[in-house]
C-alpha cells in the first residue's frame, strides 16, 4: 500500500518501516537508489532539515527477504501564503469575474474556495473550466450601493491562508483594450495618420453601454507620448505628426460614465505619407552620377531641390539659383 | 397596441433624451464632488456601508434590462421627487445646525436640490411626451387625519441620512443615464422608443 507524506521545508522527517521493529534489517531507497546507513536511526529513515529535492518516492525492503514493506510518496512543500485575489468586470452589465493565483508555489496540491457575499446574499461563483484558477458571476442586480465581499480561501496539506475584496459594482469596471487598431497614413499628408479601431468583443452592449478611448501616439525616437481622449467614435486623424518618422500608437478603452481605463492596446505602428524623391538637375548631380561613386543623393521629403520658377540659365547648363550657390561655395573652397 | 411614433415626437424624444443625458451627467458629477466635501466636513466615513434608510430611494434593480420605457420614466421621476424633498429636508437642517458656519456646503446642496428638481420636471415632459399622465406628488392630497410626522432625527442620525442621500442620488444618476439611453433607442418595430409605445 503506498503513502503520500507532505511535510514542509526544513522539516525534520522521520519515517518509519511499515510495522517493522526498530532493530529490524531493513533497506531504503528513494526512487530506487538506496540510501546510505547514515540516514538510518535503526530501521527508520531519518531526512533532517528537508528541502525540495528530498521529494520522491521511498521505499522500506526487508534485509534479507527484500520484500517492500513500506512505501511512500514524499512532497516536501510550504503552506499556502496569503493568496492574491483579482475581480473584474469587462462585461458590464453582465456580470464579474475573479481570478486568483499564488504569489510563491507551494509544491503541493492546493484547492481554492470562493465565496461572494451582497449585503446578506450569499452569490454563486460559477467556476470556469479554463482557466481553471478564475471563477464568474452574474449581476442580478445593477445599480447596487451595497457592496461585494469576496473571500478566497487556499488550503493545502500543510495549512490554510484566506484574503478579503470588498468593492462596489461601479468600482470593478474595466474594459478589455480596444481590438483591431490599425494605423495608416493618408495620402498627400505628410503630417497626418489615420487611427481606427474596435469596441473589445467582450463588452456586450456598446450602444447602451458605450465606451470613450484614450489614443497615445509618439515617434520611435522620442519618449514622449502625445494623449488624446474621445468621447465617441472609433476613429482618430493625427494632425501633428512629424513628416516621415515612424509612430507608435496603442489605445484604451473606458465605459463612459464608471469605471477604470482598460490597459493599453497592442501597439501599432505607422509612418505619415513621404513625397517620393525627385530627380535632380544640377550640374553637380550630373557629375555626381557620372562619377565611379556607387553612393546616390536622396533629397529630403519635406524640401525641393529645385523650382522651375527658381532656373536660371537655359538648355544644358540649367541651374537653378539655389544649387548655382551651392556649387558656386563649393568651388571656392577648393580654388 | 403600439402605435407608430410620428417623426417629430421621435424626434423631440431624443433631443429630450440627449438633454436629460447631459443634465443627469453634470448632476452626478456634482453629487460626487458634494458626497466628498459632506463626508469630510460632517466627519464621517467614506468607505463605511450605509444601510439603506426609510425614504431614501434605491437605484438598486433587478432586471433592469427588462424594464419597460414607462417604467423607467415612472421610476426615475418618482426617486427624484423623493430626492428633491429630502435634499430640502437636509439643507434646512444644515441651516439650522450650522447656521453660516457651513454656507459652502449649504450653496452645494442648494445647487444639486436645483438640479435635481430641473431633472424631475424634464422627466415630466417626456412623459407628457408619451402622452402619459403625470403622477400626483405625494403629500398633495389633503386628509383630514395624515400620518404623524416621523419622529425626529439625532444629529448623527441626520449626517448618516444625507451621507445615504448623496450616495443613493449619485447612484441614481448614473442610472437616468443609462434609462435615457435605452429611451432613446429607436424601437425596431414601430420606431417608438421600447417598451414607450405599450399601454399602461
Amino acid at each position: 500500500e503506498s503513502h503520500t507524506q507532505y511535510e514542509r521545508v526544513g522539516a525534520d522527517v522521520t519515517m518509519k518501516c511499515g510495522s517493522m521493529d526498530w532493530d529490524a534489517a531493513v533497506t531504503w531507497t528513494a526512487n530506487g537508489t538506496d540510501i546510505d546507513e547514515s540516514h538510518l536511526n535503526g530501521s527508520y529513515l531519518i531526512l533532517k532539515n528537508v528541502d525540495l529535492s528530498h521529494s520522491g518516492q521511498y521505499s522500506c525492503y526487508e534485509g534479507s527477504s527484500w520484500h517492500l514493506k513500506y512505501q511512500t510518496n514524499l512532497r516536501v512543500g510550504t503552506p499556502p501564503k496569503e493568496p492574491v485575489l483579482m475581480c473584474r468586470s469587462n462585461n458590464y452589465p453582465k456580470g464579474f469575474y475573479c481570478s486568483w493565483h499564488l504569489p510563491t508555489p507551494t509544491y503541493m496540491p492546493n484547492s481554492f474556495n470562493i465565496s461572494v457575499i451582497h449585503g446578506t446574499k450569499d452569490m454563486v461563483c460559477e467556476k470556469d473550466a479554463v482557466p481553471k484558477n478564475r471563477c464568474h458571476i452574474r449581476y442580478l442586480q445593477l445599480f447596487s450601493t451595497v457592496k461585494y465581499k469576496v473571500t478566497l480561501t487556499v488550503t493545502n496539506p500543510l495549512g490554510k491562508n484566506f484574503t478579503t475584496l470588498t468593492f462596489d459594482e461601479f468600482a470593478i469596471v474595466k474594459p478589455d483594450p480596444p481590438e483591431s487598431v490599425v494605423a495608416k497614413p493618408v495620402p498627400n499628408n505628410p503630417r497626418r495618420l489615420e487611427v481606427s479601431w474596435q469596441n473589445p468583443s467582450s463588452w456586450p452592449d456598446p450602444e447602451s453601454f458605450p465606451l470613450k478611448f484614450f489614443l497615445r501616439y509618439r515617434p520611435l525616437i522620442l519618449d514622449q507620448w502625445q494623449h488624446v481622449e474621445l468621447s465617441d467614435g472609433t476613429s482618430h486623424t493625427i494632425t501633428d505628426a512629424y513628416a516621415g518618422k515612424e509612430y507608435i500608437i496603442q489605445v484604451a478603452a473606458k465605459d463612459n460614465d464608471i469605471g477604470t481605463w482598460s490597459d493599453w492596446s497592442v501597439a501599432v505602428h505607422a509612418t505619415p505619407w513621404t513625397e517620393e524623391p525627385k530627380h535632380l538637375t544640377t550640374e553637380a548631380q550630373i557629375t555626381e552620377t557620372t562619377s565611379a561613386s556607387t553612393s546616390s543623393f536622396m533629397a529630403p521629403p519635406t524640401t525641393k531641390i529645385c523650382d522651375k520658377g527658381a532656373m536660371v540659365g537655359s538648355g544644358a547648363m540649367a541651374v537653378c539659383w539655389t544649387a548655382g550657390l551651392v556649387v558656386a561655395a563649393y568651388s571656392v573652397l577648393f580654388i | 397596441m403600439a402605435a407608430a411614433e410620428s417623426p417629430s415626437a421621435a424626434l423631440r424624444r431624443r433631443d429630450l433624451c440627449s438633454r436629460g443625458i447631459r443634465l443627469a451627467g453634470k448632476m452626478r458629477a456634482d453629487v460626487v464632488d458634494l458626497l466628498d466635501a459632506y463626508v469630510e466636513q460632517q466627519g464621517l466615513d467614506a468607505s463605511a456601508s450605509v444601510a439603506a434608510v426609510e425614504g431614501v430611494p434605491l437605484a438598486a434593480v433587478e432586471r433592469w434590462d427588462e424594464q419597460t420605457g414607462t417604467q423607467r420614466l415612472l421610476e426615475n421621476l418618482a426617486a427624484y421627487r423623493a430626492f428633491r424633498a429630502l435634499l430640502a429636508q437636509m439643507l434646512e437642517e444644515q441651516r439650522e445646525q450650522l447656521g453660516e458656519a457651513d454656507a459652502g456646503l449649504g450653496r452645494a446642496l442648494a445647487a444639486v436640490l436645483l438640479q435635481v428638481s430641473a431633472f424631475a420636471y424634464h422627466l415630466e415632459e417626456l412623459l407628457r411626451l408619451e402622452s402619459r399622465g403625470i403622477p400626483g406628488e405625494e403629500g398633495d392630497e389633503e386628509e383630514e387625519d395624515g400620518p404623524p410626522p416621523p419622529p425626529r432625527l439625532s444629529l448623527f442620525e441626520q449626517k448618516l441620512r444625507g451621507q445615504a442621500v448623496l450616495r443613493e442620488l449619485a447612484q441614481w444618476a448614473v442610472r437616468s443615464v443609462r434609462d435615457l439611453r435605452q429611451l432613446a433607442k429607436p424601437s425596431p418595430a414601430t420606431g417608438a422608443a421600447p417598451g414607450l409605445a405599450e399601454s399602461p
